[in-house]
Order: C-alpha cells, then structure tokens, then sequence
C-alpha cells in the first residue's frame, strides 16, 4: 500500500523541516518521494498539520496501582461518555482500551508506563495487551530492595550491580530503569518521616545518593539507551528546590532523566511558607550537561488520582484526599500509595503549584530536554493535554486562566510577564523527537525516510487545544487509525523492551535468594513469553549498546 | 473433553453454536460463575460487552464486602511476603484463618525472626478472638472474643489505642489496654484476617485500627479469602471496564451496580433470560431457583440444581492448560504451566468459538 499524504505542512524538526511538502507512506514506513508510482491512497492535507505520532515518556496507564486506583473510584468513570462506538469496549471510562483510543486521538503513538515494580511486571503487561493501537513500554522500578541495598552494603562491585539490575530488567521486560524516593520506604518503613538525598538508609547505611549514582551508573554499564528515569526524594515538599538542586549537581555529568519536576519546584517564602521556586530549578537544569533532562508533571485543575510508588509522600498526603478515602499497599518493596485529588483553582498552593509548571515550560531553554508530561494522572489526567499545548502556546490563553486564579497567588509568579509562546517546532521537539531520542527510539520520533510511519495531521485550528484534542488524521504502522478524532479501528501494538546482557551467574544467586528468603520461586515473578500474556501480544527489542 | 446440547452428546462446535444461539437471541443475558484465569475473564467481559448483557462472579457476595469499605473509606494492605519478612507482631483477628489457605502459616514462616526488619529479634503473636486450639498451635498470646462480638471489640481496641475511654472495663477492658500497648510497640505489625466471616462493620474496623497504629509505627493489614482466583475476573474487569465486578452493558456502556448486576437477583427477578456459568477451577453450580435456560462452562462433576441446555467440559487452569492467574503467594499475578496437560479446553477457548459463531466477519476486542 502507497499512501502519499499531499500538501500538508510538514514539521519535522530532527531534520530542520517545517514546511509544504508531500509525505509517502509504504506499508509501515515512511519512504522517499518514488518516480512514477501512483498512489493506493491520497490524502488531501493541505493546510494541515503534519507530525510524527507523539511519544509520551511519563503516563501512569498500566499497573497494580492503577487498577487499585480504578477499582477505588468507580466515580471517577462518570462523566465520561460514548466515544469511537464501533470498537469494543469503546465506551468504557478509565479503562485500558478508553487509554488506546484517546492517546491516539491526540496524535500520540508510543505511552511509557514508568513505575512498575520488578515484582508486578505482569500485571503491567497484561493491562498493556488491552491497550490498543499504541506502542507501549514499562519502567522496571528498584531501589529499595534488600538484594540491592545488600550489594551497595556490602561494597560489591559495578559489575555485580550491573548484572542484578540487568536480570531485573529483562525479568520484568522493561525499557527501562525507575528510582522512586530512593531509600524512602526503608526509611518509613523505619519511622523516618522524611528523607533526602544525603540521608542514610536504615540498617543499609548508604545513601540515597549513593543509590542514586549506582543505578545511573548501572544503566550506563548496561548500554541501556534510556538513562535512569528518577523520582527524586522529597516530592512536593515546600522548600524542596534544595533537594533538586543537589541532586542536579550529584549527577557528575553522567545521564539521568529527572521526573516531573515541578514537584520540586517549591520554595517556602511567603506567608504561607509556599512559593515558586521554578526559575531557579529551570537555571539548574538549563546550565547542567546536556545529558540532563526533564519531564515536566503538569498540575491541571480539577479531579484527579494520585499513584505513586513513594510511600513517604502517599503516606503524608492522605488527609488531604478528596473524596476522602484512599489505598495504601506497605508492601512489595516500595509500596504503593492511592490518593484522590482534587486541585483547585482556588486554592493558594495549587494555584502556586500550576504556575511552577508553566514557569518551567517557558523558562527551560531546549526543548530536547525538557518533556512534556503531567505525569498522568498525578498532575493531571493525559485528558488535559490538548488544554496544555494551548497554554504554552499562547500567552492569551494563560492570561484567560491567570485570570481565574487567586491574587496572592498571581503576584507570586512571574508567568503574567512571560511572553514566550511554543512553535510548532518546539512541540514536535519536545513531544516527537526528544522522547524518541530519550528512550533510545530510533525508528520514530521524526519522518526521515525509513521511519515507522506513525504519523499525526491536525487542523490548523487556531484553538489549539480543539487542534489537539482531536487529531484529522492519525497513521499507526502506516494503518489510518483515526479520522476526525475517531478511531477507526482497532489494532495490537507492541510492546517495546531491552535485553539486556549480563553475567549469568547472578541468575544462579538469585533464584538460591528467593527460595531462601521468600520461599517461593523467582521464577514466579518472571513475565513469561508475549504468546502467554494474551492473544497477539507483542515485544519489540530496542537495541542495547555500550 | 465432552460437550452436551439438551443432554444428548455434541462435539465442540455444535455445543458452542448453540450456546451462540441461545445467548445471541437473549434479551438480558447474563454471565455468572466467572471462575476462571486471567484470559477467560477477559473474554468472558468481551462477550458481555457484545451481548450488552451484565457479569458477576460466584464470591461475589464476599468480595463486595471488602471492595465497598474500600470505596467508602480506604484500605491499609500488605502482602504474605511483607508479613513474612518484615512483621515484628502479627494479629489474628476471628476464628479460622487458614480455611482457605493450609500453607498460610508455612508461608508466613512465623517461628523465625522477620529477616528485613531492623531488629531480628522472635516476633510477637497476638490473636482477639481464636476459634478452639488455634492461639496455641501458633504459640499467640490469646484474647477471647466471641465472633459476634468482634465489631465491638475492635472498636474498643481501637480505642484503647488512641487513649480514650470505652465502657468496657474489668478484665477485658484490661486485656485490651495490654493488647493495645503490645500493638503500639510494634515497628512493622499486620492485623490477619478472614473475608469469608467478616462484614461491612467489622472489615472497617479493621482498617481503621490498622489507620490509628500507624501514627507513630506502621501497621497493615493481610485479608485472607478463599476465592483467590476471583481476582482473576476483579482485576481483569477493573481494566477492561473500570469497574469491578457486578457490571452492566444493557445501556451500551459498562455501568457498575452491585444491586442490579447481581445474577442471582437478575434471574430470580425475571430481568435475565439467559444465562452463561462458567466455572473451570471447582464443581460450584448456579445459586438461583428460577430455571431460565443457562450454559454451563463447567467441570464433569458438577451437580446442577437443573439440566444446562449447553454444558461443555472445560478445562482447570494452571492443570489442564497454561495460565495466568492471581496467585496469593505473591499476592499478583503468574504465569502458571500446565502441571497435567490434557486436551480440555479452556475457557477462553470456548468464548472464542461462542464468539465465532455470534458474528461471523467481525471480531471481539
């Protein structure tokens, strides 16, 4: 099949492009202009806007704790109504298949799930086999478990390290490696109410930061092309700039992604011990190595859930759930908090809170490097993002919201005097061809011939947000999957992962480790073949390299 | 393998084509029983869905206990593992924990010291309310309670912990003021207790002590059920539709009513009028009296309070077939290989041809 989609203004930043030109589809790959061959199918798109299909580095959509979070709030399914009606469970809420249809309605194409402890990989992988359309990939959490804090202890060498984290990863089918609050559920676990960096893990006695350094270090080792993907100690704790800042300065120049970090945007000036903190965490971040990047976790207003492996902060949190009620699993190494929340246009902090982010968006200088994300559903639903391309593309549009919020809280922000207003170019930078670059995505994230042909067209719509809400047209693998914001059709997506190489050995220690120490199997807790997950599930290798 | 239609035997196909017929013509169906592994869970929903018919799940009864104080007002939970390797004083509460779970205390490994925690020192053992003999075999230190009486004596429990003053007093009021000390010296307890024989009240109570322990130390609790397998279809269900179990496709949309989803009440109350069982993991049978026509899924044995119209043999998972299941073990699910591989076939195996033979052309999720 020859798909020439004509006209349309194709922005391409990771080939320098924005402009008119046609783009060709064969089969699952975008392929050069070819001499003398007429088109199966051509797509009128002019005046359109033309991309790669979006990748989103930082989206809770498939774990324990999700589906906690939905067996929870059943409420929460409410207001959402029928949408593409001829696919099945099209009309289902929060659901997996709901989270295939709307991702690819807004032109995203690849969601990474990034918190998924080594010991839940399955349940992960079976909610990821009902996902529709996308292509998918979790992040393989670890940090507070004895078996690596023993080797940290014990003074056990990288090689070791890397080996334990290598068989982890390929154990729970990974793309990557997460560290949440590193050493924090120890901590809790142990009465301690607050940890940071420089804390030392009871009964381990070492560091967060040391943590931090070896799991970095052994991704480095590992030749994973995604570097460690960190949740930093202290999440939404006023004053917790210092936190970031120290961790920024810890990294020594080596690879580190930083997670949603407006949570740790915050200073505590002010009468009410709460400010923002954001250009000083944006100077950090834009004068670290380049090898430094960051996700925003945009706060939206209105109701949402948090899930969140940091116990410390679940923990702290819950007399603050609205509706009152929450989960909280102390257990399976980090735990698991589930915590309602809504945030509020009226409310000081979380009018502050939604300030630090926009700050950060408009005051982090390269777009490589900064991501876009709500950390969904933490800040904020996936739902919300059409609404947040609209406001960092347009000053009017934030002036309208600014305008709503509450005035001790306005006159703490420098947002009203920020006049910077995102391209095209920078979206499709920082949606497209910076996650692609990232998680080490080679085949996507841009339209060079050769590429995967996930493509998104929008409608030129001066309201951006209706723009990306609803995307014209949206190509999976080549396939037309959504028209006019519908989808179409269903079709399997794949699951990405890593194999990475390591010394068989640890194999061996491990498994003597769990008989010994759990009394069952490690085996168990191994995700087994894509063919025993579900009907068509699939993996995909992305390459490892050292 | 065998396969019946009106009793007379069938192979697979015809039985599936006329289970087909008989659901594809049904104006409420219903799918009840949902005793089965993660994959016939799954397709077990799909077909609800595409019937806009509604599913329940035979523990349902059960299970809703604990997921509406869950909803209502939160939950506090940790695994067999954490207890294992963490808990320095462990709480039974009620009588006959380990009905639905011999290995329970092989597993949690009580005798030895908890091997993660800070202090490795023998774990204490504390149990309100045992049945006969059951404190001792432990080696707890027991503290009688009636089971009846179990809502109120937590609560006063819960009290004795936050200090406040209940009207019991003499020598329970005592043994509680003592328990509630010995709980808050606790670095990492868990209260252990039975869903089968707990309600509403005394489930909250519950998760309300394990709340007020963990002002200073942590505190958890480890409900133990018989019906693991049920997690199977809560788990899948929750995924696919949001929602637990107990859930309506009649509106063209997943709607979550425990009152109006119940099976049993659908059928009884005539707002079903056909009905697929399915039970692959043990003999159980449909509780409704009101003889609607139904399918069963089912094992050989099964005693039927009245005759299927399709009945087709199916498969035990993780025996006859490969797997994925919730285990409790691990307290998530696993991969499990067929320990006796035979050619039964699964549930999801026979949905698929049920499946088939609804809409030739277009197919499920």
């Amino acid at each position: 099949m020859l798909i020439r989609l004509a006209g349309g203004r194709v922005i391409d930043p990771a080939n320098k492009r924005d402009g008119i030109s046609d783009l060709w589809i064969r089969g699952d790959r975008i392929v050069a202009p070819p001499q003398g061959e007429t088109p199966d199918a051509v797509y009128d798109v002019s005046g359109k806007i033309v991309m790669a299909g979006a990748i989103d580095v930082h989206s809770h959509i498939a774990s324990a704790g999700v589906n906690t979070a939905r067996l929870l709030l059943p409420e929460n399914h409410s207001a959402h109504v029928a949408r593409p009606e001829a696919t099945p469970l099209s009309t289902a809420g929060w659901s997996t298949f709901e989270t295939g249809c709307r991702f690819a309605a807004m032109g995203f194409t690849t969601v990474v799930e990034p918190a998924v402890p080594a010991h839940l990989a399955l349940h992960s992988h079976l909610e990821l086999a009902d996902i529709p359309i996308l292509d998918k990939g979790i992040l393989t959490e670890l940090g507070d478990d004895d078996y690596l804090l023993s080797l940290l202890r014990d003074g056990a060498s990288k090689t070791a390290i890397a080996d334990y984290v290598g068989t982890m990863l390929a154990a729970s089918k990974g793309i990557g490696l997460k560290a949440v609050n590193v050493g924090g559920a120890v901590a809790i676990q142990n009465d301690v109410q607050t940890f940071d960096l420089d804390d030392v893990v009871p009964t381990y006695g070492v560091t967060s930061r040391q943590i931090v350094e070896a799991l970095q270090q052994a991704a480095i080792d590992l030749g994973i092309p995604h570097p460690l993907h960190l949740h930093m100690n202290n999440l939404g704790v006023p004053g917790n700039i210092d936190t970031a800042l120290k961790t920024i300065g810890a990294t020594q120049g080596k690879r580190i992604h930083l997670a949603h970090v407006q949570f740790y945007s915050y200073g505590k000036e002010g009468k009410h011990g709460f400010s923002s903190a954001a250009a000083q965490l944006a100077e950090a971040i834009n004068s670290a190595p380049k090898d430094v990047t960051c996700d925003i976790g945009q706060v939206m207003f209105g109701q949402t859930v948090t899930v969140s492996l940091d116990i410390i902060r679940q923990w702290n949190s819950r007399p603050m759930a609205s509706p009152r009620k929450t989960v909280i699993l102390d257990g399976e190494t980090n735990g698991t908090g589930v915590v309602p929340y809504r945030y509020r246009s009226d409310n000081f902090y979380n009018a502050i809170q939604w300030a630090c982010g926009l700050e950060l968006f408009l005051l982090l200088d390269d777009p490589m490097r900064s991501l876009f994300t709500t950390d969904h559903p933490n800040g904020a639903p996936y739902t919300t993002y059409p609404d947040l391309f609209a406001l960092i593309m347009s000053r009017d549009a934030r002036a309208k919201w600014l305008a709503d919020l509450p005035k001790e809280a306005v006159e703490l922000t420098n947002l009203p005097s920020m006049t910077r207003e995102y391209s095209f170019s920078e979206i499709a930078t920082m949606t497209r061809v910076a996650p692609a670059h990232l998680m080490g995505l080679k085949d996507r994230g841009h339209l060079s011939p050769g590429a995967l042909a996930d493509i998104a067209v929008y409608n030129d719509d001066p309201d951006r947000a209706q723009m990306f809400r609803f995307a014209h047209l949206v190509f999976k693998d080549g396939d037309l999957v959504v028209r006019d914001g519908r989808v179409t059709h269903y079709r399997k997506g794949r699951t990405l992962t890593i194999q990475p190489t390591y010394d068989g050995m640890i194999d061996r220690r491990l498994a003597r480790y769990y008989d010994d120490l759990y009394g069952v199997s490690r085996d168990l807790f191994k995700v087994p073949s894509a063919e025993a997950i579900g009907r068509d599930y699939a993996f995909e290798e992305v390459a490892c390299g050292r | 393998m065998k396969a019946f239609v009106e009793g007379a035997a069938v192979g697979l196909d015809a039985a599936a084509a006329a289970a087909a017929r008989l659901l594809g013509k049904a104006r409420l169906p219903v799918i009840a029983g949902l005793g089965t592994d993660v994959a016939g869970a799954r397709a077990a929903i799909a077909l609800a869905e595409r019937l806009r018919g509604a599913y329940d799940h035979l523990a349902s009864d059960v299970l809703l206990r604990d997921i509406d104080v869950m909803q209502q007002i939160s939950r506090m939970v940790t695994t067999p593992g954490d207890v294992r390797l963490r808990a320095d004083c462990v709480l039974f509460v009620g009588p006959k924990p380990r009905q639905s779970w011999r290995e329970l205390l092989k597993q949690l490994n009580l005798a030895s010291p908890p091997r993660l925690a800070a202090e490795k020192k023998a774990r204490k053992i504390l149990w309100l309310g045992p049945g006969r003999g059951e404190a001792a075999e432990v080696g707890a230190t027991k503290i009688a309670a009636p089971p009846g009486t179990l809502p109120q004596t937590i609560a006063c429990l819960r009290a004795a912990v936050l200090d406040r003053k209940t009207r019991v007093n003499g020598a329970l009021g005592r043994k509680l003021a003592d328990l509630a000390a010995q709980l808050k010296e606790a670095r990492f307890g868990v209260i252990v207790w039975p869903i089968e024989s707990f309600d509403r009240l005394t489930i909250e109570m519950v998760n309300g002590l394990a709340v007020d322990l963990n002002r200073e130390r942590r505190f958890s609790t480890l409900p133990l059920g018989r019906a693991t397998n049920a997690q199977n279809a809560v788990q899948t269900s929750g995924w696919m539709t949001g929602f637990p179990i107990r859930t309506g496709f009649g509106r063209g949309y997943p709607e979550y009513d425990t009152w109006r989803f119940d099976a049993n009440r659908m059928v009884e109350a005539d707002e079903a009028d056909a009905a697929l069982w399915i039970s692959a993991y043990g003999a159980e049978s449909p509780k409704w009296k009101r003889a609607i026509p139904f399918i069963a899924l089912s094992k050989p044995e099964t005693r039927f309070p009245y005759a299927p119209r399709v009945r087709i043999d199916v498969g035990t998972p993780g025996l006859d077939h490969d797997a994925v299941e919730f285990s409790r073990e691990i307290d998530t699910f696993v991969a499990t290989k067929a320990t006796k591989a035979s050619a039964a076939p699964s549930v999801a195996d026979v949905i698929g041809l049920i499946d088939q033979n609804l809409t030739k052309g277009s197919s499920a999720c």
